[in-house]
């Protein structure tokens, strides 16, 4: 079997979809790790080195740039399936069954991904498009003169709309979440009563909860700390 | 147990033949005993409209115990009806009560099209077990039963599977519609079997192929396939299928 | 007249000189030969893959939408073959021998031979198919007991072993569907079988989806269309089991035998009210635990937990006390009906008798408390030990129980009652499975095959799958190695024509009626008439006055039958019209069978047939013959008998007392 028939299938997409999900996952512990910097009371200093340091590194910039191939890769996959999938039912029910056979988020994926995707565009505009192409102050530690990220970060989330997007796409990756990560384990065949409570439990409590409350608390604390 | 009786209203979809355009239909059924299952409900309703010169409601049953997998309807959202592990045929009337509405409508799928009211075609579940769910073995090949020992965890696993009905209810219950719950069932009890060991690789490919030349959507992992099958088989088997899909397609040659 | 072709030479000998000495068709002239096989049940299926292994051109037909939906699929119980793996004595003889016997000594002895000679090959078959059949610890295959015999020869998957091995036949049947060996017509009935030259040479077929008539030509004709249980409208048989196919053949010519031979099986769930549609055996099985009783007084009305054990009466037990509750099923269904009859049936219909569960868990629970060492255990520890026993026994048919009657068997004694299962009588055939029309075959349950007068549990599966794998490979080869010149003829041969506009005309006729009652209707009354009067017991009188009443019915309802909807279209009732159609000529034939066999045998019970204390009598010296009628026209049918020849197995009277 060639490999493009390989990942030509129904299974083989979605074995892409779930591999190029779980990367992005590992890619969510990294960014909220080098995120927290924000939450330190330095001024700035180490968010600001640490962004420098990941647009300039050119490892982490050929990453960085696979990284948005493996989004692009993930988004078009999973919405040529579910596009797929609405025309596998051209004629609707009237009475669904709701939350009596499956749960809501798991429902909910293209949805939740489609609020992802549009907060990570956003997300890009406001952030890494200004780091790299933009006009950022520069501010200076120990003679090397970086950019000021750390204020452009305090000075847009003084915004409260812009708070409300980061929290509703912080929501919209807590549902995807939830169910995505345990399904990429069912979908690579990855299904054992040992384990599976395991899977549940980061896939719930890490990656549905605590990662997405991390994103989301760091623009809710500056907001708070800039209308005190 | 105490039986009752009931007033219901019917709300069921009414389609003359593939190419028409169906809409629903609601009928008054008066003194519904619950000791009914649901069919000879429908058998009272279908009574009553020949009486008054009205075309019956057209919809598959054959064995009514549960088996044969020929009844399929959708019975207020969901497939089969409101209790688990069961068929149409096997649902009672004591699973309602007195004033209810209940609305019919067929699987709804484009792999399954509608043929008549509640009757669908479910033909594209036989070309899948075309594609390769069997043992190529001829008549007269046979060896000894027991000279092929199987340990009996993977017998009784392999049974769990081969219980598969083939009614659909998955294809009808999946927001998808896919197909990935009865294409899982047979690849897994002939994976979990020697017998089905020197063809697994082709299998496994060929079925999937199949299920995706049939136009069923692919799967999403959601549950309502395990949750709505009549003989309960497991999400497990969803993810033994995707192991052979795996397993097969890195290193099959052809 | 009747030839049954049995081959000469010791009994044990007959089937291996045959498989020796019959003609063959070679490889290049089987791609030629077209054969028609109606039906994809346990025979229709085996017999499809098998031959289209061979290489023959094979079209299958079923009227269900699925090959896989054939209502072999609903047996339970288990497949029984002389493996001996378990070293309790089995062989072909012994598995031959209760046969035979247990058929009350009405088979045909080679056939019988034959079929317990081929019984192991089908369970390697199957096997080899990836049946997943029980096993033991060890991998090996598991057996168990059933149906009262002394060994454990019977191989299972769960309660579903029909279900399992008719898959197992399905797979080889789509199997050669794929490799273009078989072309498959789903919902397609056949309605007539075209003869030429006095060989059947085709059908014609209603493509049931949009009521087209369809020629089709095969140098020979496979029936494999299962029994006729819905003669009685409520039996525990699909509801669109029907006998029109073999009723068809048999107005064309084919001899019916012993129509009158029915399986009345005695654990069923008892009829709830007048919306009955069918009836749902639960395995015999729970005859091995369960105790069978009603109350000692007429007209009880009591909850069973507050009729005191004094006040019981363990009928079974009373009346034959060597095999209690675990009496044939002939025995067991008559004795429920005496009891009923005589006005001591409970539940709110009285047509029902109590399987009382409570002493098997008592029993059940004790042991398991003694396992583990619980001496002192309460009364309610033990009764939770014992349901739990029960339930891994038991749960599937107790769940089955509670689905249907909303009753919790763990706590109340199930009632059941017998109802119509199997049926024993179908298309004569002689040895190699032709029916009296040359090239026109019957396999299965669909013949009247190897079961005389009553059949054993666990053997339907076995003679259905012993005819499509085993049997017709050699036999239908024997008759088209003279065939190989005959061209495939063009179905524009007048023949065709002719049987189509025959088809056609019936329709037409049928659809005409506009009448007022509806095809159920008719079918319901048919049913009671057969119930009440060719049932559990017969008798003279009742039988005469059935036939009078079935000849008035079916007047009535070509007179009357309302069939909505159109005949070029998918119309449901207009299929259900012709079945009952049929139903209501061969009901008649059914009576005037039971009439003529004035003995009782097996399921044909009659009343003037009995000993003293009410057992069933069989005549050896009068009856011992297979009646095999031939239709002369509306309510004419003449006798013709096959007597019976028993070398190895002698008659007795059977008693279970």
């Amino acid at each position: 079997m060639k490999w493009s028939q390989f990942f030509n299938t129904s299974i083989g997409k979605k074995l892409l979809v779930g591999a190029t999900g779980l990367f992005l996952c590992s890619f969510v512990i990294v960014h909220l790790a080098g995120n927290l910097a924000l939450l330190k009371n330095d001024g700035g200093e180490a968010f600001n080195v640490y962004a420098a340091f990941m647009s300039h590194n050119a490892l982490i910039q050929f990453i960085a740039w696979g990284l948005k191939i493996v989004i692009l890769v993930h988004a078009i996959l999973a919405l040529q399936l579910t596009f797929r999938n609405r025309a596998a039912r051209p004629v609707k029910y009237a009475v669904n069954p709701g939350n009596q056979t499956s749960s809501w988020f798991s429902r909910q994926m293209a949805i939740m991904g489609s609020i992802l995707l549009i907060f990570i565009i956003i997300h890009l505009k406001d952030f890494w498009y200004r780091m790299h192409y933009g006009e950022l102050e520069p501010v200076s530690y120990g003679g090397e003169e970086l950019k000021n990220m750390y204020l452009a970060v305090q000075v847009a989330f003084r915004e409260l709309w812009i708070v409300i997007i980061y929290v509703i796409g912080m929501i919209g990756l807590s549902f995807h979440l939830v169910h995505g990560f345990k399904s990429a384990f069912q979908t690579f065949g990855l299904n054992h009563v040992k384990y599976n409570g395991l899977i549940n439990f980061v896939g719930v409590w890490i990656f549905g909860i605590l990662i997405p409350l991390g994103f989301a608390i760091i623009p809710v604390v500056i907001y708070f700390k800039s209308i005190q | 147990m105490e039986h009752y009786n009931m007033n219901l209203t019917l709300k069921v979809w009414r389609q003359k033949n593939t190419n028409a355009q169906g809409q629903f239909e609601s009928y008054q059924v008066p003194g519904v005993s619950s000791e009914m299952s649901f069919l000879e409900m429908f058998d009272v309703l279908n009574e009553r409209l020949i009486n008054e010169g009205k075309e019956p409601v057209a919809f598959d049953h054959d064995c009514r115990e549960g088996i044969c997998g020929a009844c399929s309807m959708h019975i207020n959202g969901r497939a089969h009806g409101p209790w688990a592990g069961t068929t149409t045929c096997q649902l009672h009337m004591r699973a309602f009560k007195d004033g209810d509405t209940i609305t019919v409508e067929p699987w709804r799928s484009g792999s399954f099209p509608v043929v008549k009211d509640l009757t669908v075609d479910r033909g594209a579940f036989d070309r899948i077990i075309e594609a390769g769910g069997y043992v190529s073995v001829n008549t007269g090949n046979a060896q000894d039963a027991n000279n092929i020992l199987v340990p009996k965890d993977d017998a009784d696993a392999a049974f769990a599977a081969a219980a598969c009905i083939g009614c659909g209810a998955c294809v009808a219950a999946c927001k998808n519609s896919s197909a990935m719950l009865f294409v899982s069932a047979k690849v897994s009890q002939l994976a979990l079997l020697p017998q089905g060991q020197p063809e697994k690789k082709s299998r496994a490919l060929n079925m999937i192929a199949q299920m995706d030349k049939e136009g069923f959507g692919s799967c999403t992992n959601t549950g309502a396939c395990e949750a709505e099958c009549p003989k309960e088989i497991s999400l497990t088997n969803i993810a033994r299928l995707n192991r052979e899909y795996i397993a097969a397609g890195l290193t099959y040659e052809k | 007249m009747l030839d049954s072709k049995i081959p000469a030479g010791s009994l044990d000998k007959k089937w291996e000189d045959y498989k020796g000495h019959c003609k063959l068709v070679n490889p290049a002239n089987k791609r030629n030969m077209e054969v028609i096989i109606v039906g994809t049940g346990l025979a229709g299926a085996s017999a499809a893959a098998s031959l289209g292994e061979l290489g023959y051109k094979v079209k299958a037909f079923c009227f269900q939408d699925s090959p896989r939906r054939a209502h072999s699929i609903a047996a339970q119980g288990g497949i029984n073959a002389a493996k001996n793996y378990q070293n309790d004595g089995d062989s072909v003889f012994r598995l031959f021998y209760d046969t035979v016997k247990g058929g009350d000594y009405r088979a045909r002895e080679a056939n019988v031979h034959r079929l317990a000679e081929v019984s192991g090959n089908i369970i390697d078959q199957c096997v080899a198919q990836g049946v997943p059949f029980a096993r033991e610890y060890g991998g090996l295959l598991s057996n168990r007991s059933f149906g009262g015999t002394q060994v454990q020869r019977t191989f299972y998957a769960a309660g579903q072993t029909g279900q399992q091995l008719l898959l197992g036949a399905y797979s080889a049947l789509e199997r050669q569907v794929a490799l273009g060996n078989v072309t498959m017509y789903n919902r397609h009935e056949m309605l007539e079988v075209v003869t030429i030259d006095g060989k059947a040479r085709g059908i014609i077929a209603r493509d049931l989806i949009t009521g087209k008539l369809e020629r089709h030509f095969g140098h020979a004709v496979l029936l494999c269309t299962g029994g006729y249980g819905n003669v009685f409208y409520l039996s525990t048989n699909a509801m669109g089991s029907n006998v029109t196919a073999a009723w068809k053949a048999t107005r064309k010519g084919a001899f019916f035998g012993n129509p009158c031979y029915t399986q009345i099986h005695p654990t069923c769930i008892p009829v709830s009210g007048d919306h009955q549609s069918k009836l749902t055996l639960m395995s015999e099985s729970l005859r091995n635990d369960g105790r069978i009783w009603v109350p000692k007084k007429q007209n009880d009305n009591r909850k069973p937990a507050d009729i005191p054990e004094e006040e019981r009466d363990y009928y079974l037990e009373r009346r034959y006390p060597a095999f209690g509750n675990l009496v044939p099923r002939d025995v067991a269904s008559r004795a429920a009906k005496e009891r009923c009859d005589a006005g001591y049936g409970v539940g709110s219909s009285k047509q029902a008798v109590y399987l009382d569960y409570a002493a098997a868990i008592e029993r059940y629970g004790k042991i398991e408390a003694n396992k583990r060492q619980m001496h002192n255990a309460s009364a309610a520890e033990i009764t939770k030990l014992g349901k739990e026993v029960v339930a891994e026994k038991y749960g599937n048919l107790f769940d089955m129980y509670a689905k249907i009657t909303g009753e919790n068997p763990y706590e109340l004694p199930m009632r059941i009652y017998p109802a119509v299962h199997y049926t024993m009588g179908g298309l004569w055939v002689d040895y190699e499975l032709m029916t009296s029309i040359t090239g026109l075959y019957a396999l299965g349950e669909a013949n009247f095959s190897d079961h005389g007068a009553n059949r054993l549990g666990a053997s339907a599966l076995m003679q259905g799958l012993a005819d499509g794998y085993f049997v017709i490979p050699y036999t239908l080869g024997n008759y088209l190695a003279d065939d190989i010149r005959t061209k495939a003829i063009p179905t524009d041969h007048p023949a065709f024509a002719e049987a189509e506009k025959n088809v056609q005309d019936t329709i037409n006729q049928l659809m005409n009626i506009k009448g007022t009652k509806s095809v159920d209707h008719f079918h319901k009354k048919l049913g009671k008439i057969m119930w009440d009067k060719c049932g559990m017991a017969r008798n003279e009188q009742g039988l005469k006055e059935a036939i009078v009443e079935i000849q008035q019915l079916r007047a009535e309802f070509w007179k009357d039958v309302r069939i909505p909807g159109d005949a070029n279209e998918f119309n449901p009732e207009l299929e259900k019209a012709g079945r009952v159609a049929d139903f209501l000529e061969l009901g008649e034939l059914m009576c005037v069978d039971a009439l003529n066999r004035r003995e009782s045998c097996g399921g044909h019970f009659r009343e003037e047939s009995q000993t003293e204390d009410g057992e069933a009598k069989r005549d050896d010296d009068n009856f011992s013959y297979v009646a095999a009628w031939e239709y002369k026209g509306p309510s004419q049918f003449e006798l013709h008998k096959e007597p019976l020849e028993f070398v190895e197995c002698k008659p007795t009277q059977r008693s279970y007392k």
